[in-house]
């Protein structure tokens, strides 16, 4: 049924149960898995290429931890995983993810790490549902 | 009140544009400047002469931090591009904005080179992170509008040293001095961090104030701005500083930390919101005439170094940005008594309109359909 599923990884807890799921289903499925981390509190409207850049990489080394974790969860259950670190909105970056990919299904939290902006004008889980050109499990 | 009071008021004002600018994860300089406005028009915020100085100092620092960011490389690879581009972006909307300011609005021959000067600026630092997130600065696209946003910025800053400046013996005193230390400094630079080393007291830091203070000083006597030898000397410093990411870091630091604020509070608690309603339809009005002005000058450019539309509407409209040169231009115009606070509010948010409107247009209509692909080192394909 499925042939590509993505899970979208930010070390919340609630990532943390959809990365569980995704692994077994991608397991149950044999199908191909991809996991993805977006960078998505990087400063807009820097005022130098240095504040952004600072910013950056922090949390390319957060995120190289985040990687370290998925890849070890995916080599406990013997399964192979393709791992993407790309910085952007959250939403838009899964959703041209999946459009390039051409994923089947993705998998996400309930409640991740979210801007103020978000808790106002709507949760990540909820923009995902609504944008996304394919299946979503919404993992609680 | 005493001077404890004053800075307490400032940094802790400048801790809240802080915490605020990584809750909304947008820039600390424009939270500052918000944070600054809120402050100056509630609280009648108001720097003094020790303000005055850290601000001024931050805003030099930040112009030699934006030099030095230049990507040499690039320049090199795309110079006939990003020269053409980058000139005619500077060019177009600086007449432009100073022809409707003087003819149309009004203003003074002064006060319309300042709107000139503070319009025709390109934001490279909101240019970068759009192509961080789009994954163009991989590609010869995004290295070329890069370079030609450099080019722009340096437009910029030699219009506003030169435009004002006195012409007699200290310019000349200044010109010569630049001309012999600029193409010394990176030799300069590399000596001398090899001889001393990294040390709490930051010997490094200071040799590079050393510099930036030498020429500013002379081009402040030449009635001249600071920012133009800073600028020139980052430039000049760019490929050393490249390879120095620990040296930038601290520099970034000590200047974020307790420079900047200042300058960003301060420029934020000049904007006058009771003149800023008045004055609406004049905001909308020059943000229009700036982004027309890019638009007929670089989408021409674009389309004959073979960009197609959509590639070149979309680096036009990032060539539209602006946001830290257009800040410190207006600033400039203000302290030295060319615009009056009116104008000034009119064009610090215009400024900061030109950091949002081109930005959410280009990506939301015109962003060009690159294959993000990535990485070797942001893909890890995991096979047991």
């Amino acid at each position: 049924m499925y042939r590509r599923i993505l899970v979208g990884f930010d070390g919340s807890d609630g990532a943390r149960k959809a990365l569980d799921t995704g692994l077994a289903l991608a397991q149950a499925l044999n199908t191909q898995l991809f996991v993805i981390m977006v960078e998505e509190d990087l400063p807009r409207y820097a005022i130098t290429i240095g504040e952004y850049e600072e910013v950056k990489h922090q949390r390319d080394a957060y995120f190289a931890q985040l990687e370290q974790e998925v890849l070890q969860a995916a080599q406990q259950r013997g399964m192979p995983v393709q791992t993407h670190i790309v910085a952007g909105h959250e939403v838009w970056a899964m959703v041209e993810f999946i459009h390039h990919h051409q994923v089947d299904l993705l998998v996400i939290g309930h409640q991740g790490h979210s801007t103020l902006h978000e808790r106002v004008f709507g949760s990540t889980a909820s923009a995902l549902v609504n944008h996304a050109p394919c299946h979503v499990l919404v993992v609680k | 009140m005493n001077v404890w009071w004053v800075a307490f008021v400032w940094i802790g004002l400048a801790l809240i544009a802080s915490l605020l600018s990584m809750r909304l994860a947008i820039s600390v300089a424009l939270m500052e400047i918000i944070v600054g406005t809120i402050a100056g028009n509630l609280l009648h915020l108001q720097p003094n002469e020790w303000i005055n100085f850290l601000a001024g100092l931050g805003g030099v620092l930040l112009t030699f931090l934006a030099g030095a960011e230049i990507d040499p490389d690039s320049l090199r690879q795309h110079w006939k591009a990003s020269l053409a581009i980058g000139f005619v972006s500077f060019v177009a909307p600086f007449l432009a904005a100073m022809a409707y300011a003087f003819s149309i609005a009004g203003w003074s021959a002064d006060a319309s080179r300042i709107a000139g000067v503070a319009l025709s600026t390109t934001s490279v630092a909101v240019v970068y992170a759009v192509m961080i997130e789009t994954g163009l600065n991989r590609t010869a696209l995004g290295k070329l509008i890069l370079a030609a946003c450099f080019v722009t910025d340096l437009g910029t800053v030699v219009a506003l040293g030169l435009l004002f400046a006195h012409f007699n013996a200290w310019l000349l005193l200044f010109v010569g001095a630049s001309i012999l230390l600029l193409p010394l400094a990176p030799l300069l630079t590399r000596w001398f961090f090899a001889r001393v080393s990294v040390h709490t007291s930051e010997p490094q830091i200071k040799f590079i104030l050393v510099l930036v203070l030498l020429l500013s000083a002379l081009a402040v006597q030449a009635n001249s701005e600071a920012v133009l030898p800073a600028y020139l000397l980052g430039l000049a410093l760019a490929a050393p500083m490249a390879r120095n990411w620990d040296f930038m870091h601290r520099l970034r630091t000590v200047t974020f930390t307790l420079l900047t604020p200042f300058y960003f509070l301060k420029a934020g608690s000049y904007i006058a919101l009771p003149a800023l309603g008045s004055a609406i339809g004049l905001v909308a009005i020059l943000l229009l005439v700036k982004i027309v002005a890019k638009v007929v000058g670089c989408y021409p450019l674009c389309r004959l170094w073979h960009m197609p539309h959509r590639e070149a509407t979309y680096t036009t409209l990032l060539m539209s940005t602006g946001l830290t040169f257009g800040t410190i231009s207006s600033l400039f115009g203000l302290t030295h008594g060319y615009i009056n606070q009116q104008q000034y509010t009119v064009l610090v948010t215009v400024v900061i309109g030109s950091a949002l409107l081109p930005t959410l247009i280009a990506q939301s209509f015109f962003k060009p359909s690159t294959e993000v692909e990535p990485l070797a080192t942001e893909a890890t394909e995991s096979v047991p």
